[in-house]
Order: structure tokens, then sequence, then C-alpha cells
């Protein structure tokens, strides 16, 4: 594909999303979403399916768009926008991982199905009381058996699969676990944003299938996760930067618009410059990641700390420009704020993620 | 100026203690350790045990019929309440409107509510903000208008903290419409025909907020507070003790305590948070904040009582509000995987108010006092406003 | 393991080798040849007139080799180079410790304006001169009430015969004690609105009635002076632009080093400085790198570098694709000054007492006290304030501020 047809394919994306998501993240849906223990919105979903979305960025080879990273940060970026939650990372995940095991058959059994979106994938990384996915995890794995528990994760409670990295004498093993199984048990509790359908995971003597082995393979598909997810951060952070812009264009006080004050000038600016910053980082590493150049995983680390700090401080400067009206359930600033917390926490900790892009940019206190 | 106690203090505070060792209920305390906001019910059973024991209005002064402590005992009683775990006295009965209508109502209104609000008994529904009236007060439109001897009050008031619960309201209404600041204080009867409550919803899915509507409501003038015309300048000084309790010392106080527990809790891994010194050096300097809080409004105490003109309720508000979130935020970072459950508040758990959720202690409510706790750069008067006051106020820019 | 870790890593490796890689390298080299003679050591200790003097051969030598002015057109001495070329030059040249601060606004922004507007006998004559370094030229802009708000400038300039004649003073000028030349806006009409009464001159600064008085700074620098005018006679040729039209050239004066480039650092030494040093001082027994709120600012300081990086490639790729380069670009100052001095400060933390001490002979690009003790970066050319407004109201669309001097004629100002 030339670089203009891709930049056209990228625009249609946009545009066939855009589309989408004005008919379904309407506010009515999007609060009976926050109003259920699991809030996940099928209709939509089976829309996105539809317009192939699952399939963007799988290659082509496996029967997906070949459309990569860059098609998913292109989706991820409307996606965060219209604050809908929809479980299109793990799926490229997922087949990256099937495409890269020396086993066959999971990929043989799960790819299509994956790709057509009649299967939803999950990434659980996170485990109970541990701060940073991406220390050693306590689940254990032998041979395909797994026991332990992960951590409440994105989808898991609608999910068919679960990726997630086991313990396995001492290395790390990620396994690909058919969640429809007795050895399985989710736990759902209502909480920040129900809208992400979490479920904690619970395996006894699960059956689950051997992936690929090795922490550095496993840093690398987090890596790939925290990218994709940086781009909904970003969609996320600028629609809070143009939410507050409209209100401080339209709301007066002391006889003026509030925009007109520079208390609130220089906030949404302070907004800005996080977000490009965050975009900035998140394009470096998304070509990075493409040209083959072997610091993307510190780019995306670095991508994904700014991609917080971004969301984070315009979601919850976006309330702060609505004044009262901010803080009501009606308004849709709360959307974003509790969005926003939940993409920070759910791949680890800002303090995680910080020790990664440090140990990556040869940063640490033992190396000479 | 010194602050350490002298043995009197001492002393008062170990009474408060031992009362608050028999008196406190512990479901009422229990509540509260977990991070809930305080039931009216439970604000209310409590404020009556405070009286009870002979402490009728810890914060009034003797002539009002008050406890008549000093200021230091004061800060004593309610840093001693917070920490174990009791409810505050109701700000709007204590802080706002009592005072207002014990300072400058009518013998009549002062006899009418003077003994209810020190038994706990009223609950005040605050009508100031309107729609295209919040941080700006001057562009409110609601009126009343003088017809014999009664007031007929129309208009549209927003954010009216508890008007579903009140048992009596509080308007803010322009008598005088040629005069950008000719508004009346006046007290309305929730109940009274016209009067139309529409729940508003918060982020954290609570319900403390309100529209209230009035149309050709009546109200006997006799209800005026104070002298017609001079609303505005009750109402600023209102503001002022508001945002003075704003900095919110002995609850910040209590959150701070819970974060530094929360912290110090051995995690899976075997690790605790406290010991990662960045999360130490940031809790720290929220503990630093937190000292030159306290020191500030208990001089900001000293010199009310001495009578000083600068707004220094502004200057706490914005530093008590602003150590509110950060304390929410790590508090929020501190709970780990517990954070993504949230937990409904105990009057609408499935287990009923006696039994909780599985999980730690202190998880419950973290997240919906996180939500709530956004407000409080924004009620008020929002901190970009309360800044422009310090600005000109303090450093007369 | 070995196809799972080839599947996960990229896809391909494409090594970029374009015309100006091309460019690149052959600066590269020109440099390794001639810089050493004029950086680094030589200057150490150097007095003003004799570094002054060592920057002006290094210009000369530039110029020869078309590195001069790269975007300047050939006819005047320039290199007829493109602005890509001029900024990967530069970046280049950064890697030395050139004498070339004397230059960077003469050739930056007064001379590429002279050269658009002037009438061409004075282009041919002050051009080539300027290029090769043996004129310097400054910028008479800022006044003791014209800061961030040019406009409020009031240095007069009233008609005499067939010029005019300039009284007032100047301010911040920056090396206008070695300028042979200068661009100066004044007011030649107080009784129209602030922005529509200025006229744009360019003089010679050995001009009667010029007086030059330096400004001593926090630390050393030698550039900035006061400089006033008694009565100095400009001959109207020497106009840039119409008479009231001299707002319009001095905002376009200011607006075509839109991406002069900046070192990545704002002159402060590299965040791989800040970890060395981090990793040398102990806290509670350990290398302080090991700390958490150090490292907190460290992650915090590559992230924003590695955003600002970012920035300026894409901005780069949109100069060479002939696109205007979005507006992100101007976050950079702000940030950079913030920057420069938050992790001065973290230095000198880590430095302990001995951080106290400032080298008579140190310099801010390696030496965190001297980029901490000066704080210009986050003044000069528009203060963090103005630049916040700036695009509050440029890149966000909001309303401009209050402002109770519009439409008002200067005289009724200036009481």
């Amino acid at each position: 594909m030339s670089s203009s047809d891709a930049e056209e394919a990228l625009c249609q994306i946009r545009d066939q999303v855009a589309r989408l998501q004005h008919r379904y993240a309407t506010p009515e849906r999007l609060k009976a979403l926050l109003d259920q223990t699991v809030g996940f919105d099928r209709a939509l979903w089976q829309a996105a399916v539809e317009q192939g979305q699952p399939a963007i960025a799988v290659p082509e080879h496996a029967g997906g768009m070949g459309m990569g990273w860059p098609g998913l940060a292109a989706l991820m970026e409307e996606v965060g926008k219209a604050v809908v939650s929809l479980p299109l990372i793990a799926t490229p995940v997922v087949a990256e991982a099937l495409l890269a095991s020396d086993d066959e058959a999971p990929a043989a059994r799960y790819l299509a199905p994956l790709v057509s979106g009649e299967l939803i994938a999950c990434v659980a990384f996170a485990e109970p009381g541990q701060t940073s996915p991406l220390q050693r995890p306590e689940l254990a794995c032998s041979g395909d058996t797994l026991n332990g528990s992960k951590a409440a994760a994105a989808f898991a409670a609608v999910a068919d699969l679960a990726l997630v990295h086991a313990d396995a004498d001492g290395a790390s093993q990620l396994m690909l676990v058919p969640l429809d199984q007795p050895g399985v048990t989710r736990r759902t509790q209502p909480g920040l944003d129900n809208a992400r359908a979490h479920a904690a995971l619970q395996f006894r003597d699960a059956k689950a299938y051997p992936l690929l082995r090795g922490d550095a393979a496993i840093g690398k598909i987090m890596a790939r996760v925290a990218l994709a997810t940086a781009f909904e951060q970003i969609g996320g952070a600028s629609a809070c930067l143009a939410c507050a812009r409209g209100y401080a264009l339209e709301r007066k006080a002391f006889g003026q618009p509030i925009g007109r004050f520079q208390a609130i000038k220089h906030k949404l600016v302070d907004m800005y410059w996080r977000i490009e910053i965050a975009r900035g980082c998140a394009l470096d590493a998304l070509d990075a990641l493409e040209g083959g150049n072997p610091l993307w995983p510190a780019l995306a680390a670095a991508a994904r700390l700014a991609a917080i700090e971004a969301y984070d401080f315009a979601a919850r400067e976006n309330i702060q420009t609505h004044g009262a009206m901010g803080v009501t359930w009606e308004a849709m600033p709360h959307h974003y704020y509790r969005r926003a917390r939940c993409l920070a926490l759910e791949l680890g900790s800002t303090q995680a993620w910080r020790e990664y892009l440090l140990a990556e940019a040869g940063f640490d206190a033992a190396a000479a | 100026m010194d602050f350490s106690l002298d043995p009197a203090d001492e002393a008062f505070r170990d009474e408060v203690r031992q009362f608050l060792r028999e008196k406190l209920p512990a479901d009422i305390a229990e509540r509260s350790r977990r991070g809930y906001h305080p039931l009216l019910a439970d604000v209310q059973a409590w404020t009556r045990i405070v009286y009870d024991h002979g402490w009728p209005g810890p914060n009034w002064p003797a002539e009002w019929g008050g406890c008549g402590w000093t200021h230091l005992r004061q800060f004593i009683f309610e840093e001693e309440c917070a920490l174990a775990g009791a409810p505050q006295l109701d700000v709007a009965s204590f802080r706002m409107f009592g005072p207002l209508i014990m300072t400058f109502g009518s013998d009549a209104l002062k006899n009418r509510y003077r003994d209810p609000i020190l038994r706990g008994e009223t609950c005040w529904g605050q009508g100031f903000s309107e729609p295209n009236a919040g941080s700006d007060l001057g562009a409110l439109t609601t009126r009343a208008v003088r017809e014999g001897d009664e007031y007929v009050i129309n208009g549209r008031k927003i954010w009216t903290t508890n008007a579903h619960v009140a048992n009596v309201l509080c308007v803010l209404a322009r008598t005088n419409p040629e005069s950008r600041r000719g508004f009346s204080m006046i007290i309305v009867d929730p109940k009274a025909p016209g009067v139309t409550i529409r729940p508003i919803i918060d982020i954290g899915e609570g319900h403390s907020l309100n529209e209230t509507i009035f149309e050709d409501v009546r109200t006997p003038v006799d209800n005026l507070i104070g002298e017609e015309g001079q609303g505005w300048h009750y109402a600023k000084s209102l503001l002022d003790n508001e945002r003075a309790s704003s900095a919110e010392i002995p609850a910040n106080k209590f959150n701070l305590m819970k974060l530094r527990q929360m912290a110090q809790r051995k995690r899976g891994d075997g690790t605790r948070l406290i010991d990662d010194p960045g999360f130490a050096a940031r809790l720290a300097r929220l503990e630093i904040d937190l000292q030159a809080l306290e020191f500030l409004t208990l001089r900001a105490l000293t010199e009310k009582a001495g009578g000083t003109r600068l707004p220094v309720g502004s200057l706490l508000k914005v530093r008590g509000s602003e150590l509110f979130q950060k304390t929410g935020e790590m508090q929020l970072e501190a709970l780990g995987d517990y954070v993504s459950y949230a937990y409904p508040p105990p009057e609408q758990s499935p287990h009923g108010i006696a039994a909780w959720p599985p999980g730690p202690a202190f998880a419950p409510g973290v997240v919906a006092d996180f939500m709530y706790r956004r407000a409080t750069t924004i009620y008020g008067g929002a901190n970009e406003v309360q800044r422009q006051i310090i600005a000109r106020s303090f450093l007369e820019l | 393991m070995s196809s799972a870790s080839a599947l996960l890593e990229p896809r391909t490796a494409v090594p970029a080798e374009d015309a100006l890689e091309r460019y690149r390298l052959d600066a590269r080299a020109w440099l390794a040849e001639h810089a050493p003679r004029f950086s680094g050591a030589v200057r150490r200790g150097l007095p003003l007139e004799r570094d002054v003097a060592l920057g002006r051969a290094w210009q000369a030598l530039k110029a020869a080799h078309g590195y001069g002015a790269i975007t300047l057109p050939k006819r005047y001495g320039g290199g007829g180079g493109t602005e890509l070329q001029k900024i990967v030059f530069t970046e280049e040249e950064l890697r030395y410790d050139l004498p070339v601060a004397y230059f960077s606004i003469s050739l930056s922004n007064p001379v590429p304006i002279f050269l658009r507007h002037a009438p061409e006998t004075f282009r041919q004559r002050l051009g080539p001169p300027a290029i090769r370094g043996e004129h310097i030229w400054c910028q008479l802009f800022s006044e003791p009430a014209a800061g961030s708000d040019l406009a409020a400038l009031r240095l007069r300039a009233e008609r005499q015969g067939d010029g005019w004649v300039l009284n007032g003073q100047k301010l911040w000028t920056s090396w206008a004690q070695i300028a042979q030349w200068g661009v100066i806006v004044t007011r030649t009409d107080p009784d129209v609105p602030k922005h529509a009464g200025l006229t744009y001159f360019f003089l010679d600064m050995r001009s009667p009635g010029i007086s030059v008085r330096p400004i001593r700074r926090l630390v050393g620098h030698p550039d900035l002076n006061e400089v006033y005018f008694d009565n100095v006679y400009v001959p109207d040729e020497q106009r840039l632009g119409e008479v009231g039209g001299g707002f319009r050239v001095a905002i376009e004066t200011l607006m075509i080093e839109r991406y002069g480039i900046t070192d990545e650092t704002a002159s402060s030494p590299a965040l791989e400085a800040l970890v060395e040093l981090a990793r040398r001082a102990r806290l509670n027994g350990r290398p302080a790198l090991a700390d958490g709120e150090v490292r907190a600012a460290i992650a915090r300081a590559y992230v924003e570098r590695q955003g600002l990086r970012s920035i300026q490639k894409r901005a780069m790729e949109a100069i060479a694709a002939g696109r205007e380069p979005g507006p992100e670009g101007a976050i950079r100052k702000l940030l950079l000054g913030r920057m420069r001095q938050q992790l001065g400060a973290l230095a000198l933390d880590l430095m302990g007492a001995d951080g106290i001490r400032l080298d008579p002979q140190g310099e801010s690009s390696r030496d965190f006290a001297h980029a901490w003790l000066d704080p210009s970066v986050r003044i000069a050319g528009g203060t963090d304030e103005v630049l916040l407004n700036t695009l509050a109201e440029r890149v966000l669309g909001l309303p401009q501020d209050h402002r109770p001097d519009k439409g008002v004629p200067f005289r009724q100002l200036e009481s």
C-alpha cells in the first residue's frame, strides 16, 4: 500500500467510526452503561464488527485488513473521543501472539473467529495486590494448566478468551485461556467505570494454550497494548479539551464568556500542551514500531506516561471548567474522568511504567 | 504564635475523647470509617447526643445558647470527633444560617430557630445559585415582590444543597430590581405551594443537589432575615464562613490518616506503598500542607476574633479544597486493584446498613468520595474566582 | 522463541538515505574539519572582543562555504538553500561550542527583513558584509514600557527635511554594543491607536546621538544593553515599509524564524548529565537515582523531551513537504524554559551544599547552577504568560483579553 493510500484508508476508518458513534455514543446509552454492573453495548459491538473493526490491525495473511498499529491507533483515537468502550485492542494483540507462537493449533482454532468478531478477547495481566503487571506473575502455570487469579481486567466480563501471563517454573509464560470452562470463575462488581465490563478472573485447574515465553516477549506484548491505549487516551483528552473550550465560549460570568478569563485560558492551554506532548510521544513510538527501531518499547512507555498525564489532567480540568454543571450526573465530563482513571490503572500504574521506561532507556541505578 | 496546649486544654481533650468513647454509636463511626458521606439521620442523631451531653452548639458563643468555648477548644473538639469517625455537625445550621440569624435576625426568628438548631432538628436548603449566576452571584434574577405582609417569590435556583430533605429554605432574591446588589435573604417553607424541587444527581451517583423552582411562592415578611436589600452583604459574610470551614481541617486530617493507613498495608507481593520513596515524599508534602493549613486556620480563627477585613476564607478554601483532592487522588493510587470496585452507599446496599461488602475496610467509599470531591474546588465560589479575590484583597492587584 | 521474537519485532527497517541526509553528512564532515579551531577550549577565558573576532572569522569561513546564511539569497552572499538545510546544519553546529551567539539575532531577523524591504542599492552594499560577519545587526524593539506589548512603544520619530529625527530609549537590545547596524520601530503618529502609528527603519549604529549602556545580568552574559536616542537623524530612504506600517513589519520580522532551532535543553545540561549526577549522588545510603522522586522527575523530563522531539521532527517533515507545520511547535519554548529551571533546581539539590558554588567560568549548557540561575528563556521573546495567552487565542480560538487600550489614540494612553 502506498503512503497516500494508507493515509486515505486511515481517514476512512476515522469517518466510519465517527459515523457509528454518532448513532451509538449518545448520552442516554452511555449513562445506561454506567448504571449496570457490567455495562457492555452489544449493539455497538455488533455494528463495529459489521464494519470489520476487529480485523483492522490484523495482518492480511491472517485474514485481517493489514493496517497494523497505525490503523489501530486511528481507530482507538476515535473510540477515545466518543468515550465508548470496545474490546478492539485485545484482538490484534492476541492475533500477534498467536502468529508468533510455535504451536499452530490455537491459531487454527481461534484466529478466524477473533478476526471476524465472532469471539471477544481480553488482556488480563494485572494481579490482585500488585501495582505492576510488568513484574513476575503469581498466577501459576504447569504445562497447559493454570491456577491462581488475575485482578479486574477490561472486558473480562464479556470476553470468550483471555490473554494472561503466568509463572512457569520461574519464567514468564504467555497463555491464551478460553473463559467458558468450569475451571474459570469471573467476578464482577460495580466499579469506577462500569462501561469497561471489568471482571476479576480466578483459575482452578483451567486449561490454556501456552503461546510465548520470556519476560522480553511479554513486555513487548504489553507495550503494544499500551501504545494502542495511548491513542485512546489522547482521543479522550482531545474530546475533553474540545468540550471545555465549547463551554468556556458559551458560559458567561461577570459579563463575559469565561473563556476570556486568563484562569480559564491558561488552563485550556495547559491541557493542550499535555495532549500535544502525548501525541508526539505516541506518534514517535508508532513510527519506531513500524520502522524497526529497537527503542520502540521505551517510546511506547513514554507515550503511555504522557497519555495518562494528559487524559487525567484534561478530564479533571474539564470538570472544573464546567463548574457545578461538571459535577452533575447528567453532564458528560464525568464519563471522561472515569475513563481517564480506568485506562491509567488497567495496564498497571504510572509508577510501573515509569520503571519500565527508565529500564528500557538505560537509566537504571545499577547500570554503569 | 504558640500553638502548644496548656494543661486545662489537654484535660479538655481527654474529656472529649472519653465522651466519644462512651457516646459515639458504633454504627455511625463504622460508616464514616469506611469512607461514606454521613447520613442525614446520623448527623441529626449525633447532634442530639452532643446536645444531651450538655454541649449545645460547640462552636456557638454562650450568648447564643452555645457552649461558649474558645476557638482552640472548638478546634480540639472537631478534630477529636473527626478522628473518632463522628459526623461533622451540620455546616448549614451551625456555621451558616444559624449564625446569620443570631447575628442579623429578628428576635422572633432567633427564638424560632435557636433551639431546633442546637438539638439538630433543622435541615437548611441554600437557595443562592441560579443557572446563570454561579460564582457570579450579582447576576441572579429570582424576584421577591412585597404584597401586603407577604413576599411573592418567582425564580429558579440550582445547586440547592439538601433542598429535598430540608425543613427550611433560605432564598437569596432580588427585592430591588434597580440595584445590582439589591438582594434580600428570605426564609421559605419547602412545602409551601409553588415550590418544586427536582433532584440533580452528582457524578458519584449521589443526591444532595437540587433544582428548586419558585412559582408565586408566598412567605410572610417576618421571614426576612435582617434588613431588606442587605442580602448581598449577608451572603458574602456567610460564604466567607462557609469557605473558612472549607479548609475542613478535621476532615482533611481524617483523610490523610486514612491514606497513611492504606499505604502501610502489606500488598500481595509483600511490599508496602509507603516504602516507595516517591510516594512517601508526596505523602510528606501533603502532611506539610495540612500542617501549614492547620496553623493558618488557627490564626484565622484568632484574627477573626480580633476582626480582620481580609477574606482569609478564600485562602483557606483554595488550599483546603485542593488538599482534599490531592489526598483523594493518592488514596485512589493506594487502593491498588480495589480501585475498580465501587460500593453502593450504605442506605442503598443490598446487604443493608449493617452488612459490609468483602475487601479491606478502607476500600468502600473511597471511589465515590473521590468523584464527589471534584466539587470541592467549585462550590462556595470556584477556586479561580477565589484566586481573583485573593489577588484583589491580599495582593491589592 | 526464535520465530516468536522475530514476529514480535517490527517488520521493516529502511534507512532514510536521501539528499537531506547527504547534506547532513557533508556538513558534519565540514564541521569536524574546521569547527575545533573555533570552539571549546580555544574560547575559554577569552575577553569579549577577542571572542567576537573569533566569531567573525568563523562566520566568514562559513559564508565562504555557503553555510553563512543558508536560506538567504546567493547574490548577497547567502547559501540560497532551504529552511530544512539550515535546520540540519544548525543541529550539527550545536554539537560544538562555537562563538555564534553574536550573529544569531543579526542573521535570523534584522538582516533577512532588511533584504526583503530595503532598496536594492542598500541590499548590495550591506547584505554581503553582514553575512560575512563583518557587520552585526541588532534589533531595537523593546522599551521600558513596551515589552510583550510591543505596540505600546514610545520612542518618537519626527519628520525633518528628507528624514526623521529619533528621540527616546530602547531596552534589552542584544549585542547593541558591537552592532554596526540596527532595525528599529518608532512612533511617528501618537494621534492614532497604538498599532497604527508606528514606522520601521534601519539605521547606522554609529549615527551621532546614539549611546549604548550595558545591562548587567544575573550571570556573566554581556549581551543586553539599553540604547538612548538623542536627536538621531535617519534618512527617509532607510524606512522599511509604509509610514504607519511599522507594526506589520515588526511582526513580519519576528515571524521569520518560526522554526528557529533552539537546542532541546534550552542551553542547559542534557538530561543524561542529570542522570549521571543522580547516579553518583548518595541518598539514604543508595544512589539518588534509586529514589522514587528523582526517578519520577527524570521520567517526566524524558517524556517531555521525547514529545518535543517528535513535534520538531513532524514540523520538519511538514516543511520538507511544503506544508505549514502545525501550531503545536509553539509549546516548545514554554516547556523548555520551565524544564530548565526544574531540572536545574533538582541537580543543585543532588549536589547538596556543593550546589551553592558558582563557577565564574561556567556556562549554562554545561553547568546546572548557571542554567538554574538564569530564567531568561521564560521571559525573552514573549513571557510564558503572554505565550499562554497567544496559544489560547490563536490555537484554541478563545476570546482576547479585555484590552482597555483598543482603538484609543496613543496620546491618551501616554499619561
